[in-house]
C-alpha cells in the first residue's frame, strides 16, 4: 500500500496564506501548490525575505515572547462562534459528511504542527511548565524529547496536546485488540469541547464535527515523523451524548519502524 | 464619562463571573486557520477574502447578540455613544477579553473609531510576504461583520471597516464604525 | 414550582419551539399552538401599541383605532417587531404606522425611545396558569406556561435564554428564524428544569 507523503512537507507557517494547502499533494510539486499566488503576483521588485513593513513601536511577533499567552484566556463563545462559522463554510463547499470531515480535518491539520513546536518549545524552556508534561508519558524528569515510539507519542497526544487545548487530558488511550489491526490506536474523549454545544441533524448522524480534532492530532503525529490517519467516530453512552473516539491509523512504514526500533530496544 | 466606567464594571464583572473560557490559543490558532483557507480558497484575491470574513462575522453577530444579550442582562442603549462603550467595553470585554478605546467622534455622534491595544485573533500572526497581502489584507475583518450582525439584529444599521492594522505595519490597530440609521418598523436590507 | 411548557415565537411571529415539560400534560395540536403563537404575537404588537403616550411635540397621540388592530389579530404573522423578515405583515406594518404616525408626523424617528421602551404583554395569568412573556431586544419571544403560583419565573426565564444563547444559537447546523430542531437543547434544558424541582 503506497503511503502518501507526510503532509507537514507542504506546510508553511501561519503567516502564509496556503499553509494548510492541499494535504494530499505531491511532494515534488509542493512549491508550486503551496505558494501559488507568491509565483503569479511577485512582482515588486524591493520585495526581499523581509520585505514586510512594522510598526514603529516594533509590535511585531518577533518582539513578542512566545509564552505571553501560555496562560491566556478567551471566552468558550468565540471560540464556538469561530468553529461554528468554519463547519457552516465548509458545508457550502463539500459534497457529503465524509467530505465535510475532511476538509475539518485539513482545517484542524496546521494546528497541530503549530501546537507541536509550542509543547516542545515550553518544556524546553520553561521549567515550570514541565508539571503540564511529566505527569502523562515521561518517567524521567527531564525534558521529553520528541517521541520516537508510538506509545510515547500517544502520551504525549493524550495529556499535554489535550490540556494544552482543553485544560484536561483526554479520557482514555486504548490500542486495537484485533490482530489485523495492530497499527490501530484510540484516544476517548467523554465530552469533546469543540461539540459542547453543536447538535448534529438527524439526517447527518454519522457526522462528527470533532473531525477537526482528529485533524489536530493527524499534524502533531505528522509533524513528529509518525504519518497516520485520523478519523473522530461517535460513540454515545446515556452518560456522555457526544462521545467521541478518535482512531488513529499509522502508516506502514511507521509500523516497521517501530519493530526496528523494538529489537534495537529504544523506549 | 460616568456610562464608560459603568460598562466598564459591568464588562469586567461578566468576565469574571459568567464567561466559560478556553485557552486564548486555541481561538487564536483557531481564527488564524480559518484565514489561511480563504486565501486558499480564494486563490489570495485579497479583497475577496476581506469580504469573505466581513460576511462569516455578519452571521457570527447575528448569532453572538443573543448570547451578549443573555449573559449581560442589559436593555437598550439611550444613544450611540452608550453604545460604543458597550461595545467596547462589554462585548469586546466579554468575547475577546480586551477592550479597545472609543475615539475620535465626529460632532453628530455617529461615528467613531475603536483602537486596538491587543488584539488575540492577531497573535502569533505576520501577514504573507508577497508585496500585497500588507497593502490588501485586512486579517481581522471578520470584527467588522460581527459588529454589523449583532447590531442589526437591535435594530441598527451600521458600516465598519478598519483603517489600519499593526499587521500591515501601522502603529495602530483601528476600526471606524458609523451608524447609517437606527431601523424602524420597516423591512431590513436584504442580506445573506 | 411547576414549569408546564415553553413556546419560542421568532421575530415574525411564527412558532419555532414548542415543548412540555410535565409528562403526560395534554397536547394541543400542531395547529393550535401555531394560532397561539400568530395570536399572542399579534396581541402582542397591539398592547405595545396602545401603550398610552404623552404627546411630545404634536397634541395628537391617540390610541390605535380598533379597526386596525382587529386587522393586526387576524394575522397570524403580524408583528410590530423592528425586523419583520418577510413581506407577509402589511396589514399589521399598517397598524403600527397609523399609530406611531400620530406622534411621529411631526417629528422624525426617535427610536429607539430613550429611557423605557414599551414592552406590550408581559404575562396573562388565570386561576389555573400563568403565561409569562419575554422579548428579547432582537425580538424573539419566550413564552413560558407555569404554575400561577410559581416565585421567580424570572430566573427560570434568565436561564432559557442563556441556554437559547448556547445551544441553539452556537449549533451552526441551526438557521436563523427557523424551527428549533437541537438535542442539546432540549436536553440542557430538561435536565436543569428537572433539577430545579
Amino acid at each position: 500500500m503506497a503511503q502518501p507523503p507526510p503532509r507537514h512537507a507542504t506546510m508553511l507557517s501561519l503567516s502564509n496564506s496556503n499553509s494548510n494547502s492541499n494535504s494530499h499533494s505531491n511532494l515534488s510539486s509542493t512549491t508550486t501548490i503551496s505558494t501559488p499566488q507568491t509565483q503569479t503576483h511577485l512582482p515588486t521588485p524591493s520585495q526581499s525575505s523581509t520585505g514586510l513593513r512594522v510598526p514603529s513601536n516594533r509590535k511585531t511577533i518577533y518582539d513578542r515572547h512566545l509564552n505571553r499567552s501560555r496562560n491566556a484566556e478567551l471566552s468558550r463563545a468565540s471560540f464556538a462562534f469561530l468553529f461554528g462559522e468554519m463547519v457552516t463554510y465548509a458545508q457550502r463547499r463539500v459534497t457529503g459528511i465524509q467530505d465535510l470531515e475532511r476538509r475539518l480535518n485539513e482545517q484542524g491539520y496546521p494546528l497541530g504542527l503549530r501546537l507541536l513546536d509550542l509543547l516542545f518549545y515550553r518544556t524546553v524552556t520553561g521549567s515550570s511548565s514541565s508539571s503540564a508534561l511529566s505527569s502523562s508519558s515521561s518517567t524521567s524528569a527531564s525534558p521529553p524529547n520528541r517521541p520516537l515510539r508510538i506509545l510515547p507519542l500517544l502520551h504525549l497526544i493524550h495529556g499535554p496536546l489535550w490540556r494544552l487545548l482543553f485544560t484536561r487530558p483526554a479520557d482514555a488511550l486504548e490500542h486495537s485488540v484485533s490482530p489485523d489491526t495492530p497499527n490501530e490506536y484510540m484516544i476517548t474523549d467523554n465530552d469533546p469541547l469543540v461539540n459542547t454545544y453543536i447538535s448534529v441533524p438527524k439526517e447527518m448522524s454519522m457526522l462528527n464535527c470533532a473531525a477537526f480534532v482528529a485533524g489536530i492530532i493527524e499534524g502533531v503525529c505528522d509533524g513528529c515523523g509518525f504519518e497516520a490517519k485520523v478519523t473522530a467516530h461517535n460513540q454515545p453512552t446515556e452518560m456522555w451524548p457526544s462521545r467521541t473516539i478518535f482512531l488513529l491509523r499509522f502508516g506502514e512504514s511507521v509500523m516497521e519502524r517501530e519493530k526496528v526500533l523494538e529489537r534495537a530496544g529504544v523506549k | 464619562m460616568s456610562s464608560t466606567t459603568k460598562a466598564s464594571r459591568i464588562g469586567e464583572e461578566l468576565w469574571k463571573t459568567r464567561v466559560d473560557k478556553v485557552n486564548a490559543e486555541l481561538v487564536t490558532l483557531t481564527y488564524g486557520t480559518i484565514v489561511a483557507q480563504l486565501c486558499q480558497d480564494y486563490d489570495g484575491n485579497y479583497q475577496e477574502v476581506n469580504k469573505q470574513l466581513e460576511k462569516m462575522g455578519y452571521n457570527i453577530g447575528m448569532r453572538l447578540i443573543e448570547d451578549f444579550l443573555a449573559k449581560s442582562n442589559i436593555g437598550r442603549c439611550a444613544n450611540f455613544r452608550e453604545t460604543a462603550d458597550m461595545i467596547s467595553k462589554v462585548g469586546f470585554r466579554i468575547f475577546l477579553n480586551i477592550a479597545p478605546t472609543v475615539t475620535n467622534w465626529t460632532s453628530d455622534n455617529n461615528q467613531f473609531s475603536l483602537v486596538f491595544d491587543e488584539n488575540p485573533l492577531a497573535d502569533f500572526v505576520e501577514l504573507p510576504d508577497d508585496g500585497r497581502a500588507q497593502d490588501e489584507l485586512w486579517f481581522s475583518n471578520i470584527l467588522c461583520g460581527v459588529l454589523r450582525g449583532a447590531l442589526e439584529m437591535v435594530q441598527m444599521q451600521i458600516e465598519a471597516h478598519f483603517v489600519s492594522d499593526v499587521l500591515r505595519g501601522d502603529d495602530a490597530t483601528e476600526m471606524r464604525v458609523s451608524l447609517v440609521r437606527y431601523i424602524e418598523d420597516e423591512m431590513p436590507p436584504e442580506e445573506e | 414550582m411547576t414549569v408546564f411548557s415553553l413556546i419560542i415565537i421568532n421575530k415574525a411571529g411564527g412558532l419555532i419551539y414548542q415543548r412540555e415539560f410535565q409528562p403526560g400534560l395534554r397536547k394541543l395540536s400542531t395547529n393550535d399552538y401555531l394560532v397561539l403563537a400568530g395570536t399572542f404575537h399579534g396581541v402582542h404588537a397591539i398592547t405595545r401599541t396602545i401603550t398610552p403616550k404623552l404627546p411630545l411635540l404634536t397634541p395628537t397621540a391617540t390610541a390605535s383605532t380598533p379597526t386596525s388592530a382587529s386587522s393586526n389579530l387576524a394575522s397570524p404573522s403580524g408583528t410590530s417587531t423592528p425586523i419583520p423578515p418577510t413581506t407577509t405583515t402589511t396589514t399589521t406594518t399598517t397598524t403600527t404606522t397609523t399609530t406611531t404616525t400620530t406622534s411621529v408626523a411631526a417629528t422624525t424617528y426617535t427610536y429607539p425611545i430613550p429611557g423605557v421602551p414599551a414592552t406590550g404583554l408581559e404575562s396573562l395569568e388565570t386561576d389555573k396558569f400563568r403565561l409569562t412573556c419575554f422579548q428579547t431586544l432582537t425580538g424573539t419571544k419566550f413564552l413560558l406556561f407555569t404554575d400561577p403560583h410559581m416565585a421567580n419565573i424570572e430566573v427560570v426565564m434568565k436561564k432559557i435564554y442563556e441556554f437559547y444563547a448556547d445551544f441553539v444559537m452556537k449549533n451552526p447546523f441551526y438557521q436563523l428564524e427557523m424551527p428549533v430542531r437541537c438535542e442539546a437543547f432540549d436536553r440542557n434544558l430538561n435536565g436543569w428544569l428537572r433539577g430545579r424541582t
